[in-house]
């Protein structure tokens, strides 16, 4: 059963002169502008309890979709079909009135999402116990912090329990913690069968949370499918152009040498081996694992200096591992279209609790400097028998007297 | 098509009452948050306003007993017209702004927006009523009180209603045109000049006195002040404003509905 279904949908915003114009054009129904078309041909379908995210540059067109699929905008032309009730947070607290108190807030919000009083009474404990912000309730929402903003905003919308959420980049602006409880929350949407869109441009949440993903490239849909590939398609993309124009101004720079540009690489892989060479998501504690790196060289002469770390996320590295000072490690010059695998073998695996992300990349002779980064899935530390956060080889003795 | 805008419009605040009574709640009690005074404002200041007029009128203008209306002071006459209209400037004159402050609401949620104007226009009717409570109050004191005042109600959801149908015009207006805002101030003022609120009827030179029947605002103004302090019903009156009202808020209903879903794309 689809729960949206969207075909061929066109959006378009039409220029005008003049203010005025816009006014004449619709009392007398002549036309006076000129179109700009935001999105053309849109057509996807997302079954119900599935999640689809949407990527791409700014002014891709995200917003727009984001927005018409809402319902605040009308396509242009085109159907679309969404079933059940939808909630949206495509702007922090749109709709609080910054006098009021928290609590008044939620009774506000909430039934600008329809829900019946009844029910926001019933909800109100829970939203404030989500939202952590059980303290400042009763403060108006203007002394908030905009991070207390997307948490009481965050918890209204997913609160309702709506059959269709609709979430635009709204994950960024709180806390590790309050992010971590929100990923949560949406995983639980996901198990009830809801469900969801969401924009960002945080690669890796849209690659946790997604299904499927959308990439939108000037209002189009360039590519559409499962969420790693079409990450991975636009990761791919997103560095070859930024390496273009970096690549370029090296050239000027250093015209004699042949350093590393972003422009002499391209990572194929990041992925976790055992020691019988099978790629793998689960480890135990104090297993020794092989971390890889499948490098393609695109210039010859490249000089490629590579590197590992195991990231709790995004930005918390729990422990790294670079090349640059050591000269053991081969570092070239490759050739252009040499695959280059580089291999770490990791001993005794430390970690005890936890799931974390191998990272993967090349950088320059400095290391400061992060060419090409790509993240491999994430690992999840089999359960095990003891508490803390590492583990180390341990030797015991009893003695007897 | 037209049927059902004018359907939806007219249904909107019984299908979404919550939403409607959340959102006049909030208009409401917005004017007064963060002030100490709250809601003893909404009493203070028209008893002070009340009384500057009488003390302006009877005082320094010793204004003339008005024509027809036996030995009402002029104060009193004068009120009587000022505080309903003055629910209508109110109004009218936060019109132009609605939707322009509502902007975030309205392009990133879905709800029905056409309850913006009427929550607009009922907000400071329920403002003002409160002063025309007083002043009421003191008027049955002064033994004014007359089986006609029960239409009073009837008067005001009529004037209520003009009301409404001319906010959703200019306030649907104004997400396009800016200058709608400067326009409103302009044509209140000259509109209340032009309505007998301060002068009574009877100065205007008799060629002119029938042309006030195309002011509607004439009409309640006088309607009020027939059925509060004469005890009469002057079904004339009552017939413009009947008409009015019903124009006013179906075409200005019509006219929002038609032209809201464009407000997503210029707001």
């Amino acid at each position: 059963m689809y729960s949206i279904s969207v075909e061929n949908l066109c959006k378009d915003y039409r220029i005008y002169a003049r203010p005025q114009d816009r006014l004449l054009e619709l009392l007398l129904r002549k036309p006076r502008h000129r179109v700009f078309h935001v999105l053309q041909d849109i057509s996807f379908n997302v079954l119900e309890g599935k999640s689809l995210g949407i990527i791409g540059d700014n002014g891709a067109g995200k917003s727009t979709l984001m927005k018409t699929l809402v319902g605040t905008l009308q396509p242009s032309s085109g159907r679309l079909d969404i079933r059940g009730q939808v909630a949206a947070l495509l702007e922090l607290g749109a709709g609080f009135h910054p006098e009021f108190s928290g609590r008044r807030n939620i009774y506000l919000n909430a039934s600008l999402l329809g829900v019946p009083d009844d029910n926001i009474r019933e909800l109100e404990e829970e939203i404030i116990e989500f939202s952590e912000l059980r303290d400042f309730i009763d403060q108006p929402v203007k002394t908030y912090s905009s991070g207390m903003y997307v948490r009481l905003a965050f918890s209204i919308a997913t609160m309702v329990r709506p059959d269709v959420l609709v979430i635009d980049e709204a994950l960024s602006v709180g806390d590790i913690a309050f992010q971590k409880k929100c990923v949560q929350r949406m995983n639980e949407f996901r198990q009830q069968n809801k469900t969801m869109v969401f924009c960002s441009h945080s690669m890796y949440h849209v690659q946790e949370l997604c299904d499927t993903a959308i990439w939108l490239e000037r209002g189009r849909i360039r590519e559409i499918g499962k969420s790693e590939d079409v990450v991975a398609h636009y990761e791919d993309w997103c560095n070859s152009r930024r390496v273009y124009t970096k690549g370029e101004e090296h050239a000027q720079a250093h015209a004699n040498d042949a350093p590393v540009s972003a422009k002499d690489c391209r990572i194929i892989h990041t992925v976790v081996r055992d020691l019988d060479g099978e790629i793998i998501d689960e480890v135990d504690p104090l297993q020794d694992v092989v971390l890889e790196l499948k490098v393609e060289v695109l210039n010859d002469n490249a000089r490629c200096y590579f590197g590992f770390a195991l990231m709790k996320n995004l930005e918390e590295v729990i422990s790294s591992y670079l090349a640059t000072d050591r000269p053991d490690v081969e570092n070239g010059p490759f050739r252009k279209g040499e695959i280059i695998t580089v291999r770490v073998r990791l001993q005794n695996l430390a970690l005890r609790a936890g799931n974390f992300h191998v990272l993967g990349g090349v950088c320059d002779d400095s290391g400061l400097l992060w060419y090409e980064t790509r993240l491999s899935k994430e690992v999840k530390i089999r359960p095990n028998k003891g508490l803390g956060i590492f583990v180390m080889p341990s030797e015991w003795t009893v003695e007897r007297n | 098509m037209f049927l059902q805008l004018i359907s939806q419009w007219i249904l909107s605040p019984v299908r979404h009452f919550r939403l409607f009574y959340q959102f006049v709640r909030q208009e409401f009690s917005g004017q007064f948050a963060g002030s100490l005074g709250g809601f003893l404002w909404l009493f203070v200041t028209p008893i002070v306003n009340i009384s500057l007029y009488s003390f302006v009128f009877s005082v320094v203008f010793r204004a003339p007993i008005p024509e027809n209306f036996g030995d009402v002071p002029f104060v009193v006459f004068l009120m009587i017209g000022y505080l309903p209209w003055f629910a209508f400037a109110d109004a009218m004159g936060r019109a132009s702004g609605l939707l322009l402050e509502k902007a975030p609401l309205i392009t990133k949620v879905m709800f029905p927006v056409q309850l913006i104007p009427m929550v607009g226009t009922l907000v400071p009717y329920m403002v003002h009523g409160i002063a025309l409570f007083v002043f009421l109050i003191y008027l049955a004191f002064k033994g004014y009180l007359a089986w006609t005042w029960l239409w009073l109600p009837v008067a005001l959801a009529l004037q209520f209603l003009f009301t409404v149908g001319l906010v959703a015009i200019l306030s649907a207006f104004c997400v396009f045109l800016r200058d709608v805002q400067q326009m409103v101030a302009l044509m209140m003022t000259t509109w209340f000049f032009l309505t007998p609120i301060i002068y009574p009827l009877s100065l205007l030179p008799a060629r002119v006195q029938p042309l006030m029947m195309l002011n509607p605002m004439h009409s309640f103004v006088q309607f009020y002040r027939e059925i509060l302090l004469l005890g009469e019903f002057p079904m004339v009156h009552f017939q413009v404003m009947c008409i009015a009202a019903a124009v006013s808020y179906v075409f200005g209903g019509w006219l929002f509905m038609r032209i809201k879903h464009a407000f997503g794309d210029v707001l």
